[in-house]
């Protein structure tokens, strides 16, 4: 790699380490500030609104199998139907995941 | 790994080792692409390994490569990059509540990806506050050491390994969305909450189906906050409070 390649990457790392650390800095100051003794009071409303937001548009996006033709989704709807009914039963994380791979990887095997 | 209650683990670095390995079965086989991919487009394995070492943001590592590859300018890739990387702004401030005074934890920030906030989210309220350090840092070192692992593995024998276990690139994947799956459905606590996070979910997924898979996470999570300000409704279910 040339070296503006190798500072484009640089700025690129710093950068994205930026964004994940200086919100933290900004709202342990915040925290810090607050003279209230729960956390949550002191963090915007809409902040702690957009935190699971987030967590759902991130499941959406990783529901939509690469191929998206008729097998992939009924393999990716009965893979997400075992998860949630394992995870109904145990309320656990682990063995609903694996159930979820599982049931996905029986219908991915048979239609293929 | 129950989640019902806060209790102390015994270990918790390795409890948040434990709880981080369904991230591998998305995490591997991306890194695995990623590193054959960076291969063709010109980079060498060292490179690949660094660029995911010091990047460590898939999305944005696949555009950046890309890019790279076509001859785009370097200031517009490294524009490109950050943009893609943007919504990680909002995740450590929906933290910062649960971290303790530890001087690591700004360095541990490095590792906080979409999936490892998904993960931490859920876990660290449940966690003794001495134990949330151990926990977040076994958690966030497995997940970037599969990340950097994959890629090399990708570099150096990618092409060999898609040709030989097709099957197993295709069926790991799954147990992203399933852990996602089982991370966001204890959070359909009231109508409001289900519809906002129902909407989110939905739209993400349209949006990615239409190819708009960087921009999808943002704007369906403003999407779904615009639903839960805007639509409210009398009586929740369970007696949950909305907010």
């Amino acid at each position: 790699m040339s070296s503006a390649l190798w500072l484009a990457v640089l700025a690129s790392a710093a950068g994205t380490l930026l964004m994940r650390l200086l919100p933290l800095l900004w709202m342990q100051r915040r925290l810090q500030k607050s003279a209230s003794e729960d956390g949550l009071e002191a963090m915007p409303q809409w902040l702690g609104i957009l935190g699971p937001l987030m967590i759902a548009a991130v499941l959406g996006v990783s529901l939509v199998p690469a191929t998206t033709d008729a097998s992939s989704w009924l393999a990716t709807a009965i893979g997400v139907l075992v998860t949630l009914l394992v995870w109904w039963r145990l309320r656990s994380l682990g063995w609903p995941v694996a159930a979820g791979v599982a049931a996905y990887g029986v219908v991915v095997t048979l239609l293929g | 790994m129950s989640q019902q209650a806060t209790h102390a683990l015994p270990r918790p670095w390795l409890a948040g080792l434990r709880e981080a390995i369904p991230l591998l079965g998305g995490y591997v086989p991306v890194a695995i692409s990623f590193g054959l991919i960076a291969i063709q487009a010109g980079f060498s394995t060292w490179e690949a390994v660094i660029i995911s070492t010091l990047v460590y943001a898939g999305a944005s590592q696949f555009l950046f490569v890309g890019m790279v590859a076509a001859g785009a300018p370097l200031w517009l890739v490294v524009v490109m990059t950050l943009l893609i990387n943007a919504r990680h702004v909002v995740y450590a401030p929906n933290l910062a509540p649960w971290l303790t005074t530890s001087r690591w934890w700004p360095w541990l920030m490095h590792g906080l990806t979409d999936q490892v906030f998904a993960l931490a989210h859920s876990r660290l309220p449940q966690l003794p506050a001495s134990q949330r350090l151990g926990w977040f840092t076994g958690a966030a070192l497995l997940a970037w050491a599969s990340w950097i692992g994959g890629t090399a593995l990708g570099a150096v024998a990618g092409e060999e390994l898609i040709t030989r276990w097709p099957l197993l690139g295709e069926v790991m994947p799954f147990a992203l969305p399933a852990l996602f799956l089982v991370l966001v459905a204890p959070r359909f606590t009231s109508r409001r909450w289900s519809l906002a996070l129902g909407s989110a979910i939905a739209i993400a997924a349209l949006l990615t189906v239409n190819g708009l898979t960087n921009a999808a996470i943002p704007l369906a999570a403003a999407c779904g906050a615009l639903c839960f300000y805007l639509v409210k409704f009398d009586v929740t279910t369970r007696g949950e409070r909305d907010e």
